[in-house]
């Protein structure tokens, strides 16, 4: 197995950017904001013509555009979807993305009904923490680097079923990926305290934000290549990542320890669900960059 | 098969089996002997999502679908197919394309026959969106005045479609897309069960479709499968205006220019004639 080049960059101030979504594309281009980067669904523009691809060829005129996976299906044990990752490997040809990511997930597999057949689940499901998964994972996340000819980003989860057969911490789990594979980690801090707020439901921790503090400071530093930034929902009985509102306190918290921790990181702000009002998002933005400013002690353009 | 890929899928196994179904509840049952206890919120919040993604998608693509048999029944038609025919890749715009088969066979809709030929116009349509671009070669046509129209074809714009059907689909589609016809002709045409045979095409960004003239059906579906000018001429009857037709097509955008014919396949033993 061989391991992509590394290709981290460095920044001195944290670059932010946002989701762009259908409701943005046009009033985006139009007044043309200043971002340091887009972020799209790599699949909502897979198709090679049409008006989706036009309009990202025309978002790319104006901004860096980091292409962000939600099906490549990282850690199914039934492999890569070649179709799948032949329109990836064409996107990126054309678009030249600041970055490549998907998820620490699968999707992929057969049913046990008709085995001969695989399926895709569409969703970002939960892989073991085994030492099985980790193979399989860096299987995937290799095949998909040498096609692409560029180290790739892997994100970590909101998971909402935990396997009994975990073998490794999350942490460990994807630093050993990237150690093996050269991939960069995509760390989503809502994701982590989301997790941690699901297990103080189940009654498994008392102190989400320390165990998420706790979280972070295993991650290998120089292995973070992107960090996310989104709003979740609590249902009373289950808190969902529905990326539908802004960012709550407790996670800008532990996004300035997340930079303490890893530097100037590109910094995501997602918004997928109830998409409101662009400026919002750039509001969203620009209290990111602020907190990267008092934190990193450098200026806020 | 390994460990992990039985654990993913007793997932996949309980979250695509239909909810209530025996099959179900072997699926849940199956699954916990290798989750945590206490995951059955987590695994209704997956299957819960699911569902959202099959009534958002499934409407997208077939939105006079949607509005002949209302938001209930079609949310619960996606959250039938989406069992049925899970998705087979991560991009769910491909996901749907088994609707006009499933409502060709749900006998709950006998009285809309029509509605598998309309879900087949729209998932050309839908097609037809994503299909690669391609440019009008308007030189090209000076070649039918000085090239031998036996080498020579015309060239569809990419996703063409030819629609045959007893009812009525055009008439159905654009009365609910653009209000012309109206409803209430629409409702009579499937009455007298006029057959339509649609052409789907892109003008520009635009899916299109318009009822195909019975005399340009010969020659469009030759033209579809690259045969030459003469050929598809000769699917045509006698008094056929091509010069008029063409014009029209060029001018709509479904005919981009010329270009060489496709050569016929090789004869094979089975298939040559008889000296």
């Amino acid at each position: 197995m061989t391991a992509a080049e590394p290709s981290l960059q460095t920044h001195e101030v944290a670059p932010v950017g946002i989701g762009w979504r259908h409701p943005h594309h046009a009033e985006l281009l139009q007044r043309q904001p200043a971002l340091d980067f887009i972020e799209v669904h790599s699949e909502n523009f897979f198709a090679p013509g049409g008006a989706a691809r036009a309009v990202l060829r025309q978002g790319r005129e104006h901004y860096d555009v980091s292409l962000h996976g939600v099906g490549l299906s990282l850690g199914s044990a039934a492999g890569i979807d070649a179709a799948h990752l032949d329109q990836l490997a064409a996107l990126v040809a054309e678009i030249e993305p600041v970055r490549v990511s998907d998820h620490a997930c699968f999707a992929r597999g057969s049913l046990s009904s008709q085995p001969e057949h695989a399926v895709h689940a569409v969703d970002l499901l939960p892989t073991p923490f085994t030492h099985e998964a980790l193979d399989a994972m860096c299987a995937n996340v290799q095949r998909v680097q040498d096609r692409l000819r560029r180290p790739i980003a892997v994100e970590n989860l909101s998971a909402y079923v935990r396997w009994q057969v975990n073998e490794l911490g999350e942490p460990e789990f994807l630093n050993l990926l990237a150690r093996r594979t050269g991939c960069h980690l995509l760390v989503d801090v809502n994701n982590i305290f989301v997790n941690a707020l699901n297990d103080r439901l189940q009654g498994s921790l008392q102190d989400p934000l320390g165990t998420c503090r706790g979280w972070l400071d295993a991650i290998e530093p120089g292995a973070v290549a992107e960090l996310h930034l989104a709003g979740h929902v609590d249902c009373g009985d289950i808190v969902i990542d529905d990326h539908g509102s802004r960012v709550v306190p407790p996670v800008w918290s532990l996004y300035r320890h997340a930079l303490e921790r890893f530097g100037a990181v590109p910094t995501l702000i997602e918004w997928d669900t109830d998409v409101p009002d662009l400026q919002v998002l750039l509001d969203e933005a620009a209290t990111a960059r602020g907190y990267a400013g008092q934190t990193l002690g450098t200026a806020v353009a | 098969m390994n460990t992990l890929m039985l654990q993913q899928q007793s997932l996949l196994d309980a979250l695509f089996a239909r909810p209530g179904s025996p099959q179900a509840a072997g699926a849940v049952h199956h699954l916990n002997t290798w989750i945590e206890p206490r995951a059955s919120r987590g695994l209704m919040a997956y299957q819960a999502n699911g569902h959202a993604l099959a009534e958002r998608c499934l409407p997208a693509a077939y939105p006079v679908v949607a509005q002949l048999i209302g938001q209930d029944s079609v949310h619960a038609l996606a959250r039938d197919l989406w069992h049925r025919h899970p998705p087979v890749g991560g991009d769910l715009a491909q996901w749907g394309d088994a609707l006009p088969a499933f409502l060709s066979d749900n006998e709950q809709l006998a009285e809309a026959r029509y509605l598998a030929d309309v879900a087949r116009v729209e998932w050309a349509l839908h097609r037809a969106a994503s299909a690669p671009d391609a440019e009008a070669d308007l030189p090209s046509f000076g070649r039918l005045s000085t090239e031998d129209p036996e080498s020579l074809t015309l060239w569809l714009v990419p996703g063409t479609a030819l629609i045959p059907s007893d009812w009525p689909v055009v008439s159905l589609v654009t009365a609910h897309t653009s209000g012309e016809p109206t409803l209430a002709e629409a409702g009579q045409r499937v009455r007298d069960r006029v057959g339509e045979t649609a052409v789907v095409w892109r003008q520009g960004w635009r899916p299109s479709v318009a009822a195909c003239p019975a005399n340009a059906f010969g020659l469009l579906r030759a033209l579809q499968r690259g045969a030459a000018l003469t050929e598809a001429l000769g699917e045509a009857p006698a008094d056929f205006d091509f010069s008029d037709w063409l014009t029209q097509a060029v001018h709509s955008g479904l005919v981009l220019g010329v270009a060489d014919a496709t050569p016929p396949p090789p004869k094979t033993p089975h298939t040559e004639e008889t000296p």
